[in-house]
């Protein structure tokens, strides 16, 4: 699929209604930001999130499964743009993933990690830390804190916290 | 006690106030959109269990027993949002709201909780503080909903990741009249942040007055979201501040600011927007120290007692146009100077 305005890879698609008249819209990003589809700003969501999806070959398949905690399809949620609750992120995730990709730029979570979360993803999080924190005493030289910290890292391995 | 809006704070002369809010919800639960009205029932009861009376005095509020005229008079206090006050009178929405009405907690709103902490002036670590303690304490006896990749899960996908909208409301009379809001958008939403009107979400600006916030949720932490506002913030600061003072020597500038506190301690009849744009510039003349006995504090807490809904509360009951804009001169005439 080509941009319509620029002939340059699609990878935008559009879908409007008007008066009973259904076009669909294919943009490059450059295209697509510049008519408001290419972030996330000033932009109707739900509409963008829906039209996504509703491509044919993806409709197929979209209903045959459903949120084991809201019975919600994959085709519902793009159609209203909205998730119908918490576990649908971990049911649908592949598909929903581009779209929040386009969102954010970013698909990888970096901050704050809830109390009840997956002790792990914590553990993981602590070691970079110490990891980066080694590195720098390395080249800095400051042997005594080296020991220290390759204990810590060593006692957070053994709890676990790498094999996730 | 006094109301946080109630002092004017750091940065005061451009910046109003500043304010966090964070998106979170209860495992296993739809979010409210697809909710039924036992679920909601359950999930308010749930947050109401965690403030009992002796814990911080929080007054917790159904919006049921809210009439549209206090629930409109609470979103032009920033408590709620637009949307939230459009659910008045019906179930299945709360809100939890501390004495001094820097700490919100809405329930039932776009996601099951948006805990908001404001405060006047620029101040974002100390209420991003709060806002985390707030957040901890309501995890830790709800569970919120949490992925390793996808952060806090919101019921909308551009809440994904922190949950959490960083914003800032800024005076920018200067800028205004420059033509310079326009390009100051365009640049800004590159930088993966927004501005816009002073309610947010599609409402025009009244009053030069803007909130800045990060678009962005996702892949930075909440620190980079804040440390990247900061900055943004710090430059609009201090190109409104360059701007007036090549305003200030102006003859007609002057003029100006007095004529429109002429008409402020003056008027008979004001509306809502042509206080607003009065107010905008004695609200500039004091920041520039033109107006002797002129106040910040006072100023900001105008705009606010000012607006509609809240005129309509105090006079306790529904007024026509003409009767509110009475209402609206006689209180800005007893408390825009002392
Ligand atoms: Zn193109
Ligand atoms: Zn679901």
């Amino acid at each position: 699929m080509y941009c319509d305005y620029c002939g340059k890879q699609a990878t935008t698609h559009v879908k409007k209604t008007i008066n009973g008249q259904t076009t669909e819209l294919h943009l490059c990003p450059q295209c697509a930001a510049e008519h408001g589809f290419g972030s996330a700003f000033g932009l109707d969501l739900g509409d963008f999130w829906g039209s996504l999806f509703s491509e044919p070959t993806k409709k197929s398949i979209a209903d045959t499964v459903r949120c084991e905690d809201c019975g919600r399809s994959f085709r519902e949620i793009a159609e209203l743009g909205k998730a119908g609750c918490p576990t649908c992120y971990r049911t649908f995730y592949d598909r929903l993933l581009p779209s929040i990709h386009r969102i954010h730029g970013k698909t990888q979570h970096t901050g704050k990690v809830a109390d009840k979360a997956d002790d792990s993803l914590k553990k993981k999080r602590e070691l970079q830390t110490l990891r980066e924190e080694l590195e720098r005493c390395i080249t800095a030289q400051e042997y005594e804190k080296c020991a220290e910290l390759r204990d810590k890292i060593q006692q957070l391995e053994e709890k676990g916290g790498e094999t996730a | 006690m006094t109301k946080w809006y109630e002092k004017s704070g750091t940065d005061g002369d451009v910046v109003i106030s500043t304010r966090i809010r964070l998106a979170r919800n209860v495992n296993h639960v739809p979010f409210p959109a697809a909710m039924t009205s036992e679920q909601k029932e359950d999930i308010i009861n749930k947050v109401f269990a965690a403030f009992p009376d002796e814990n911080g005095a929080f007054s917790c509020v159904r919006m049921e027993t809210v009439s549209p005229r206090e629930a409109l008079s609470m979103v032009e206090r920033h408590l709620i949002s637009p949307d939230f006050a459009n659910g008045a009178g019906e179930t299945g929405k709360a809100l939890l709201l501390s004495p001094d009405e820097s700490v919100s907690i809405m329930v039932g709103e776009e996601d099951h909780l948006r805990i908001q902490v404001m405060r006047a002036g620029l101040d974002f670590d100390s209420i991003y503080e709060e806002a985390n303690c707030w957040d901890d304490f309501l995890d830790s006896r709800l569970h919120f909903a949490f992925d390793d990749r996808l952060g806090y899960l919101t019921q909308c996908p551009t809440n994904l990741g922190t949950g959490m909208r960083a914003s800032v409301m800024l005076h920018l009379p200067a800028l205004q009249e420059h033509g310079i809001i326009q390009q100051l958008a365009n640049t800004v939403s590159k930088l993966g942040l927004t501005i816009r009107g002073m309610y947010g979400e599609g409402s025009r600006s009244e009053g030069a007055l803007y909130q800045l916030s990060n678009q962005v949720t996702l892949g930075l932490t909440e620190q980079e979201a804040i440390e990247n506002l900061k900055s943004i913030a710090g430059q609009i600061i201090k190109e409104e501040r360059q701007y007036r003072e090549k305003m200030r020597s102006l003859p007609a500038f002057e003029d100006r600011v007095f004529r429109a506190l002429g008409v402020l301690q003056n008027a008979r009849l004001l509306s809502g927007k042509e206080f607003m744009s009065l107010v905008s510039q004695v609200r500039m003349g004091i920041a520039l120290g033109m107006i002797p006995n002129g106040n910040l504090d006072r100023i900001n807490r105008l705009i606010i007692e000012a607006q509609a809904a809240n005129i309509l509360c105090r006079a306790e009951q529904d007024l026509d146009a003409a009767a509110r804009d009475s209402h609206r001169a006689a209180f800005v005439r007893d408390n825009i100077i002392c």
